[in-house]
């Protein structure tokens, strides 16, 4: 098993060193920071801006691959992922951001998992009533509604409700209210903070799981296996829940691989609206700020992102599928 | 059967009362089962489909009723209905009393207490009917716990591994933590058997247990279900579309068509003296193992009717030959036949027809052809194709990164053989012998193929070049297992046919002809060419197949398992048409198939394969009249034959386990492992078995040989490989039933 | 979802239905049969035509165009003289909405259409060379899916100075960014799908009949997979319009002058309460687009449903084969 995940492992670290480097080279060849220096007021002189730039490892007159080669033992040798053109130091900067994102994803992903598979498992045990329809449809329109616009609806939502009540329940932007003394009120200020994005998030993301938990299970239904349980005396719904549901799970763990990237890929949009600084708006502020190390890096953290993902999706389903557990 | 508690059907003392209880309108009071006129229809997209129609029986503790039918004949749905597990869009009527309980109309949760317990059941596909992920363990002590929520998890788990035991799965204790994919089919079924035993139920049903499993499988899980029977007292309703499996098993028949019972009767009554067209042409479209058989099979043309319709008269009426106008008007009812009541047939000429009327006869199967090659002596005949030395090898590695190669899986291990113009040459074996391979190989024409094989004179290892490979192929065609499957869901018939003729490159014109012939030579009606596969029967489809390896005139036609997708009454007319066809047209063919039935019926030689190796080889009747390798005779005497006396009566040899993984086999005889003659060997001869490899030797007239047979057989067509033919055989793995039964209590 | 990567319910649909490796089809005239009496289906075929011509004769019913100010008409209600209003700037929301649902549509129809066939070409080459072939193809399809493709269009479409973005509409750039982006899901299930066809007889008996390879492709590979395609087609036109709103409105899709459903949505969310049909209408339109698709490819999906009968007997086959 450690064997097989070690292999697995080797390969996407040789995958995300592939997809960084080309993205490097993608930014390096299109961003050009010394062109936003140019529009500083006073105006620098075009050596005191390639100077400035040599200083943080942003030559421009070097060729992409040398500064490719430069950026890489940087990397390999300091890890340091370099600087951006206002100076910052990208390793500095990303610590911070990660774990915002983190903060902000990690619960909407619990949550959209369970809520879809949860409803999945409910519809199904439903097919063609009301609940069934009424869930199917929601999970369908949130499929064609693109993920920031039901940000920017939740959104409308929360100031709605603030307005109707009249008062403030919902940040609908930031991540907390600065100067807040440490203790219960902050506890709550969190809270206030986080309840908007998450509750946007997880409302677009269980539509699929949703659908898919409620597809598999109704493939499993009407299995072989569900007729020799129910043969033995169990009634059809403990058969279904006992045998059926348990099997309808292994093809559900195999899409976590997609889940993660998912969000984290529906976090640039969620960062953007709700003004959280995280990895995502960051990316986003890179690329306008003309910053070739932060592009970059940010690019790197998605493609590892995606690998974890692939990796726990591998994990998952191990744990749910006897057949391919690996000696 | 032991004696004990199965009746003597042939006993002419028999009580009166016995007689009756197959059918009748008074239930006994003893039976454990009545099922009383059931019916069952869903309603579907194409309207209201009358699956069952008017089933009864009533069935006495401890006996066994066998319920035949082709696909389509409502014999598993009047199973699940009678379980209470059809879907609940099934309408059902009638009455079904469990030891006097009506069971119908019960709701799920009401019905849970009999399921499992007094009533249990084992379904046919053994590899999708336990549930993946739990451990064989579990499966088993939730039937327990269900109905015995007091159990103590020792006293499960004891009872768990006493049923494992009882199954014949080794080391029980250890199995029971395994999961059900790292068990192999048969092994899966004995497990669903333990499961369905685990209660002592009064009634199993078991619905087809053997139908997707290998011969000596089915053999090993038919004796496991007589322990069961034994063991619990059950009484069994055995579900099967063959004749021979219940042959000697069965103490009632009930022969189900169009959902409905057409004849019903003790075993003997049915086999020996059927009263119904159809009971008698099923009896009759069955190839015999045990039989050199020099006549047709009896066909049934047309297919079984659509449910959809309540027929008007006979549902058989359209396929009968005796059909009479009245059979048109009005439905037969099921009377008795000869005024015996313990057999009753649904047709109203049942009185004309007896034990003298001969079936080939009514049904007007067609004469033996004979093909202008038969009188030429085999080894004065060109050959077709030849196989030297042929093997195929597959590594087997282990290992992430760096792969180590732990072994190799020699799937097909210098194979030997030649076929004559004009003649059958069959393989058979288990799955996992190497059958199939050996048809890739022949098929594929790799150039780097170890060892040769020669088609039509050109040896594949020339066959570098697009035009040596076009003249090879034209030599060669090939018919497939699945007719559905081989056939391109997306072409008309006629498109089907032309590919190949294209492919020859004839122009359209004489395309058109041709298929005109193609369609009349496979008895497919010319005009049908516009249609799709999904719009003909299996049988139909099979045909199509043959008319298209067909089209190009090939010399040798490739059959791999081609009646085996097939229902009996089906099989029987393309079995007729390919002994037509290689008469008429001086075919060769090379069949692969595990029903040896069929093989005897079609085949002039046979080679028998395990492991990768052929184990035996020669004419058809020799090898299987006189087997002389260990492993040929456990497969024959496997085969059920569908004749109850010869069943009841016959010894057979039932292998122990599995056909082990190539990578255990032994250095020297692969089938020492499950040998019935190694194991009855001294340790010294034991010891030559397993170092060295027996080479495929010509029957030599041994002493022992010369006074079993008269004919000399220093000239004989059969080579085997085993170095002790003649050793005694292991009493463990032999079984006969009528006498003293080893297991009996 | 928006995100190319996310798992589509469709595709997931469509994966378990691979199981059973059987995609038989009737004739063509049945799948249409079938699609005309789904009334959904019908209804979704209907709004997205409707949507189709509006968006290239609209134009003709309002004297406006989307770059003429009406400086009488500043952010106006919708009236008699412009339908749907008028912009802060004084454009005429009526002439904005056509020109944008002709651009959204054409991003779709484009980025749909030739993702598909991107896919196809690259999947079937996959599963009909197999081993190394399959295996570098597939490497790179992997690495293709696990690069953010909102990093790469936001760096492609904003990059300073770049040539290309002086030669090309930002329009053209965004479907040529997505285009590279959307093609790899479908192009991993016609592989799979090709290779299990591949597997089946009358694929081996046409090879066994010296029928050869490139003729094989054509005549029984590409029409079985023919149902797949159709299928991807109507999602990944979906796909690319929710794409192309999503990231036009978040700033780094199609830029003014161009102007699009997501310009015209995203740019319109700050004034969603002082203007709020600048908001709402495109918003209605994109959903009229996407819904209409969506319950298309619904129709679709059923009517290319293989008959049961032929189903069941192919699992079963599959599944006595695979206990060998």
């Amino acid at each position: 098993m450690l064997r097989y995940l070690a292999k697995r492992g080797i390969t996407y670290v040789f995958m995300i060193f592939l997809t960084t480097s080309a993205g490097y080279f993608l930014a390096v060849s299109s961003l050009k920071p010394a062109l936003l220096e140019q529009e500083r007021i006073p105006r620098p002189t075009p050596e005191q801006v390639a100077n400035s730039m040599r200083l943080k490892g942003l030559d421009p007159e070097l060729s992409p691959w040398e500064r490719y080669v430069e950026w890489l033992t940087a990397i390999v040798t300091r890890w340091d992922w370099g600087r951006s053109p206002n100076g910052a130091f990208i390793n500095a900067e990303f610590g911070d951001r990660v774990w915002i994102s983190t903060r902000l994803f990690l619960a909407s992903i619990i949550l959209t998992l369970v809520i879809g598979v949860a409803l999945g498992v409910y519809s199904a045990a439903r097919q063609y009533k009301f609940q069934d329809r009424v869930i199917t449809s929601y999970s369908y329109l949130a499929y064609i509604v693109p993920a920031p616009i039901a940000y920017f609806l939740v959104q409308l939502g929360a100031i709605n409700i603030n307005e109707t009540v009249g008062e403030r329940i919902f940040f609908v932007t930031g991540i907390s209210t600065p100067g807040m003394a440490p203790g219960w009120a902050q506890f709550v200020d969190m809270l206030a903070h986080y309840a908007v994005p998450t509750i946007a998030i997880t409302l677009v993301g269980w539509g699929s799981y949703q659908i898919a938990q409620r597809q598999y299970l109704l493939d499993n239904v009407n299995a072989d296996f569900v007729r020799t349980a129910r043969a033995k005396g169990l009634t059809r719904n403990q058969a279904i829940s006992r045998h059926a549901l348990r099997v309808s799970f292994i093809p559900v763990a195999q899409s976590i691989a997609f889940t993660i990237p998912a969000i984290f890929a529906g976090g640039f949009f969620a960062e953007k609206i709700f003004a959280w600084p995280g990895v995502g708006s960051w990316s986003i502020d890179a690329i306008s700020l003309q910053d070739v190390n932060a592009a970059t890096a940010t690019l790197a953290y998605g493609s590892v992102i995606f690998a974890l993902g692939a990796i726990l999706a591998d994990f998952a389903t191990t744990l749910v599928d006897p057949r391919v557990r690996v000696q | 059967m032991s004696s004990g508690t199965f009746i003597e059907p042939a006993d002419p003392a028999q009580a009166p009362a016995e007689q009756l209880h197959v059918a009748g309108n008074h239930p006994p009071s003893d039976a454990v089962l009545s099922v009383q006129d059931l019916n069952v229809s869903f309603n579907t997209e194409n309207g209201l489909v009358h699956a069952v129609r008017g089933v009864d029986f009533h069935l006495m503790p401890g006996k066994t009723l066998g319920i035949v039918g082709e696909s389509g004949s409502g014999k598993s749905v009047t199973s699940l209905a009678i379980m209470g597990l059809l879907p609940p869009t099934a309408e059902i009527s009638g009455s079904v009393r469990l030891r006097g309980r009506e069971l119908l109309g019960l709701s799920d949760k009401a019905m849970c207490a009999y399921r499992g317990n007094d009533i249990a059941m084992v379904f046919q596909d053994p590899l999708s009917s336990l549930t993946p992920v739990y451990t064989v363990g579990t499966q088993i002590i939730e039937a327990l716990t269900i109905h015995n929520p007091g159990m103590s998890n020792q006293a499960k788990e004891a009872r768990a591994v006493e049923l494992l035991a009882m199954v014949g799965i080794p080391s029980p204790k250890n199995r029971l933590k395994a999961f059900p994919h790292e068990f192999s089919g048969g092994m899966r079924q004995r497990v669903m058997i333990a499961i369905a035993i685990a209660n002592n139920p009064r009634v199993l049903i078991a619905d087809e247990p053997t139908t997707a499993l290998d011969v000596t499988i089915q053999a090993q899980v038919l004796e496991v279900l007589h322990t069961a029977q034994e063991e619990t007292g059950a009484a069994v309703v055995m579900i099967t579309h063959d004749l021979g499996v219940v042959a000697g098993i069965a103490d009632d028949i009930m022969v189900m068509y169009a959902g409905k019972p057409v004849e019903t009767g003790r075993v003997d009554d049915i086999y020996y003296n059927p009263r119904m067209p159809y009971t008698m042409g099923l009896l009759g479209a069955v190839p015999r193992v045990d039989v050199a058989e020099k006549s047709s099979l009896v066909p049934i043309d047309g297919i079984p009717p659509n449910l959809l319709h309540t027929p008007t008269g006979c549902s058989f009426a359209p396929r009968c030959p005796l059909v009479a106008d009245a059979c048109l008007t009005g439905e037969p009812p099921l009377l008795p036949a000869a005024g015996d009541t313990g057999h009753k047939a649904a047709c109203i000429k049942s009185d004309e027809l007896g034990t003298d009327v001969d079936a080939l006869e009514i049904f007007s199967a067609p004469p033996v052809p004979v093909s202008r090659f038969d009188s030429i002596p085999r080894g004065e005949r060109a050959t077709v194709l030849e196989l030297r030395d042929v093997r195929k090898h597959f590594p087997l590695t282990k290992g992430a990164l760096l792969k180590r190669r732990i072994g190799t899986v020699k799937a097909v291990d210098g194979l030997s053989f030649d076929i004559r113009e004009g003649e059958c040459f069959s393989i058979v074996g288990e799955s996992g012998s190497g059958k199939t391979t050996t048809l890739l190989e022949i098929m594929e024409f790799h150039a780097d193929q170890d060892g040769e094989v020669v088609i039509g004179g050109i040896s594949n290892n020339r066959a570098a070049d697009a035009k040596t490979k076009a003249a090879m192929r034209r030599e060669m065609q090939m018919v497939f297992q699945d007719p559905t499957g081989a056939l391109d869901p997306r072409f008309t018939v006629y498109e089907v046919l032309a590919e190949p003729l294209q492919n020859a490159g004839m122009d359209k014109k004489a395309i058109r002809k041709r298929i005109m012939e193609l369609m009349k030579l496979v008895g497919l009606q010319p005009d049908h060419v516009n249609r799709f596969p999904n719009q003909f029967s299996g049988g139909q489809r099979q045909r199509v197949g043959i008319a298209r390896a067909l089209a190009v005139n090939p010399k040798l036609v490739v059959l791999d398992e081609p009646v085996s997708a097939l229902d009996v009454s089906v099989q029987a007319g393309v079995i007729n048409l390919l002994d037509k066809l290689r008469a008429e047209l001086g075919l060769s063919y090379l069949m692969v198939a595990h029903d040896l039935s069929v093989v005897r019926h079609i085949s002039n030689r046979v080679a028998v394969m395990y492991l990768g190796k052929i184990v035996e080889i020669g004419e058809v009747d020799r090898v299987f009249d006189n087997p002389r390798h260990p492993y040929t005779r456990a497969l024959l005497s496997a085969i059920p034959v569908p004749d109850p006396h010869f069943e009841r009566t016959r010894e057979r040899i039932i292998l122990k386990g599995d056909l082990p993984s190539p990578l255990d086999a032994p250095k020297g005889c692969n089938f020492a492992t499950r040998c019935p003659v190694f194991a009855a060997l001294p340790a010294v001869k034991q010891e030559k078995c397993l170092t060295l490899e027996p080479p495929l030797e010509a029957v030599r007239p041994s002493p022992a040989a010369q006074a079993l047979e008269s004919q000399p057989a220093s000239s004989a067509d059969q080579k085997f490989a085993c170095f002790f033919p003649d050793g005694e055989l292991d009493e463990d793995m032999l079984v006969v039933h009528d006498t003293a039964d080893p297991h009996a209590p | 979802m928006t995100n190319l990567n996310a798992v589509d319910p469709a595709a997931v649909a469509q994966d378990a239905h691979l199981d059973g490796a059987d995609v038989v089809i009737g004739k063509s005239t049945i799948i249409f049969r079938r699609f005309m009496r789904n009334r959904t289906a019908v209804a979704g075929l209907a709004i997205f035509l409707g949507l189709t011509v509006f968006s290239f004769i609209g134009g003709f019913f309002t004297p406006w165009d989307k770059e003429t100010i009406d400086p009488f008409n500043i952010g106006m209600p919708p009236s008699g003289d412009h339908y749907l209003g008028t912009s802060q700037a004084g454009i005429d929301l009526y002439a904005m909405t056509v020109e944008g649902t002709r651009i959204s549509i054409m991003i779709g129809l484009i980025v749909g259409l030739v993702s598909v066939l991107i896919a196809a070409v690259y999947g079937c080459t996959m599963a009909y060379f197999g081993g190394k072939v399959d295996r570098v193809m597939l490497f790179v399809l992997e690495a293709l899916i696990m690069m953010p493709a909102l990093l790469v269009v936001a760096v492609a479409t904003s990059g300073g100075g770049d040539t290309l973005k002086k030669n090309l509409p930002s329009w053209l750039l965004l479907i040529i960014v997505l285009l590279v982006f959307s093609w790899m899901g479908t192009a991993r299930l016609i592989r799979s799908l090709s290779m299990s066809l591949m597997q089946r007889d009358f694929v081996k008996a046409a090879q066994y009949m010296g029928v050869p390879p490139r003729r094989i492709v054509w005549r029984h590979l590409v029409p079985n997979i023919g149902s797949l395609l159709v299928l991807d087609i109507t999602r990944g036109v979906t796909g690319a319009i929710l794409a192309e709103v999503a990231f036009s409105f978040i700033g780094i899709g199609i830029k003014l002058p161009d102007v699009s459903l997501g310009v015209l949505i995203g740019g319109a969310t700050s004034q969603v309460q002082t203007f709020p049909w600048m908001f709402w209408v495109p918003l209605t339109v994109m959903f009229l687009l996407t819904g209409s698709l969506a319950m298309m490819n619904d129709g679709l999906r059923d009517a290319f449903d293989p008959s049961s009968s032929s189903v069941g007997r192919a699992k079963k086959n599959s599944a006595k084969k695979a206990g060998k």
